[in-house]
């Protein structure tokens, strides 16, 4: 009996056409989506049926974490043509940074804060901060790891910026003081979009105690900045 | 596919090279495309935040008579809160959702103390809960705004009819803003009745359910809302709702 002869075949698959797919995927996926931005704590916000989106520029966002602590991130003018790439985020916050620490030291003569120009250049790296302003120069100097370490501890006393219930500007508290330097920071543009409410967005939990983040809203009362959004999810009128 | 050949046109020229087949293997591309696919995939987000705009009165004292006090039969006054288990976290019904309570009066508050012992017997509190819409009908507490701003949203449905026929213009944008423009409007016409609606949240509320509170105002197109202080009076009130009503 003859044998059968098994003809051999090449295994070889061609990539050619998978190639194409991932290409195209991947070119999708860079194009509609955005980066996620670092925070301290991951907060599920309350959903409604507004359907204004967030500003991506000219924002002064604020974090409220469960426990109460406060978080702020700046973003400048996303487009580097506008106002020749003066205002790009990280100028306006080593701006606001000067403004808010010689603030704080004309307040506070016994504890002055004394920062280097690399403590500014570290700070206008980072997205969203939340420490005392006693304890930034410890903070500014630390590795990246380091501080993504030290601010999400919320056990931590030296992390969140100190807020309480002052309602006497001519003695502000630490989030008076950012809130009031980050309005006079010289850009025009986040300026008014803080007068028109699209500047300032407030992020908290939906599980989070009403009584912790209206204390938040009562300090922006009381700057009177009493116009800002409030961040949420999408819902439909059915749900 | 990937490979290459070079045919040799017509005859075989002398000393011409053999015919040849150049084959590219993709597979490393792949492995790197499926590798930055996952990156982005992982670090982006496609969800863009939604914001719901508020303003606040400022915090500066107002004089008594600039205070424009609400009229005793447009006034509502919701208190919303979230029912609690003891260690403090949120009970949550079958579906998982959260149970946001809001307790509600309308005009001033009726408080009914026969023995005057500072403990009330009743009071024109009620109680209600956030609800979605079941088709187009309204439930919850959103029925009873919506019956309260029946005058302005009756207006504005007719309104949404002409905006979604594009009647003010053809133009997309243009035909929202002046749809925008007219829905103000008729939002702040002092010739409709409209409510004025007082939102308070107990200490036990939760972020969400005064979220959920200022969504009712946009939902049923209410432009007179104001947030405030829970008081003595209505702590009382929701006390004296839960003895005679118990707690569910």
């Amino acid at each position: 009996m003859g044998k059968v002869k098994i003809k051999r075949k090449s295994t070889l698959i061609d990539m050619t056409a998978m190639s194409d797919v991932t290409v195209l995927l991947l070119t999708f996926f860079m194009l509609t989506s955005t980066f996620l931005q670092k925070e301290p704590v991951t907060v599920i916000t309350p959903s409604s049926v507004s359907e204004m989106k967030v500003p991506t520029a000219n924002l002064a966002q604020v974090l409220i974490s469960p426990e109460g602590k406060v978080f702020i991130s700046i973003a400048g003018e996303a487009d580097p043509n506008v106002a020749d790439g003066e205002w790009g985020s990280e100028p306006i916050r080593k701006e606001i940074l000067t403004k808010a620490v010689s603030e704080y030291n004309k307040l506070h003569p016994n504890k002055k804060v004394e920062l280097t120009e690399a403590d500014a250049n570290a700070f206008s790296k980072i997205n969203m901060f939340g420490v005392p302003f006693q304890a930034l120069p410890t903070f500014l100097r630390m590795s990246q790891t380091d501080q993504d370490k030290v601010i999400s501890d919320m056990s931590r006393a030296d992390v969140g910026i100190p807020i309480d219930d002052n309602k006497d500007l001519t003695k502000p508290n630490e989030f008076q003081i950012w809130m009031r330097a980050i309005y006079s920071s010289g850009n025009d543009n986040l300026q008014s979009a803080m007068k028109k409410g699209e500047g300032i967005a407030v992020k908290a939990d939906q599980t989070t105690p009403y009584s912790t983040v209206h204390h938040v809203l009562d300090n922006l009362q009381t700057l009177k900045m009493n116009r800002f959004s409030l961040m949420t999810a999408l819902k439909t009128e059915q749900d | 596919m990937a490979q290459i050949e070079q045919s040799d046109k017509g005859k075989k020229k002398k000393g011409a090279q053999k015919k040849m087949q150049i084959h590219v293997d993709f597979t490393p591309m792949v492995d790197m495309n499926m590798l930055l696919i996952t990156f982005f995939m992982l670090c982006t987000t496609m969800i863009k935040s939604q914001t719901l705009q508020i303003t606040l009165p400022t915090n500066e004292k107002v004089e008594q008579e600039q205070m424009n006090k609400a009229k005793e039969s447009e006034a509502i006054t919701l208190i919303v809160s979230t029912d609690r288990k003891e260690n403090g976290d949120i009970k949550k019904d079958d579906d998982g959702r959260s149970k946001n309570i809001v307790y509600y009066f309308t005009g001033q508050p009726m408080l009914v103390d026969d023995n005057n012992d500072g403990v009330l017997e009743d009071s024109n509190l009620e109680r209600e809960v956030f609800l979605g819409n079941e088709g187009s009908t309204q439930r919850g507490i959103r029925k009873i705004l919506h019956d309260r701003n029946k005058q302005v949203l009756a207006k504005i449905d007719d309104l949404k009819v002409k905006w979604r026929n594009k009647e003010f213009s053809p133009n997309k944008d243009k035909n929202d803003s002046i749809y925008q423009a007219k829905a103000k409007e008729i939002r702040n016409d002092s010739t409709l009745t409209r409510p004025v609606v007082v939102i308070k949240a107990t200490p036990e509320a939760s972020w969400e359910s005064l979220i959920s509170a200022l969504d009712e105002m946009q939902i049923n197109q209410i432009s007179r809302y104001q947030i405030d202080n829970i008081n003595h009076n209505d702590s009382l009130m929701i006390e004296a709702y839960v003895r005679k009503h118990g707690n569910n």
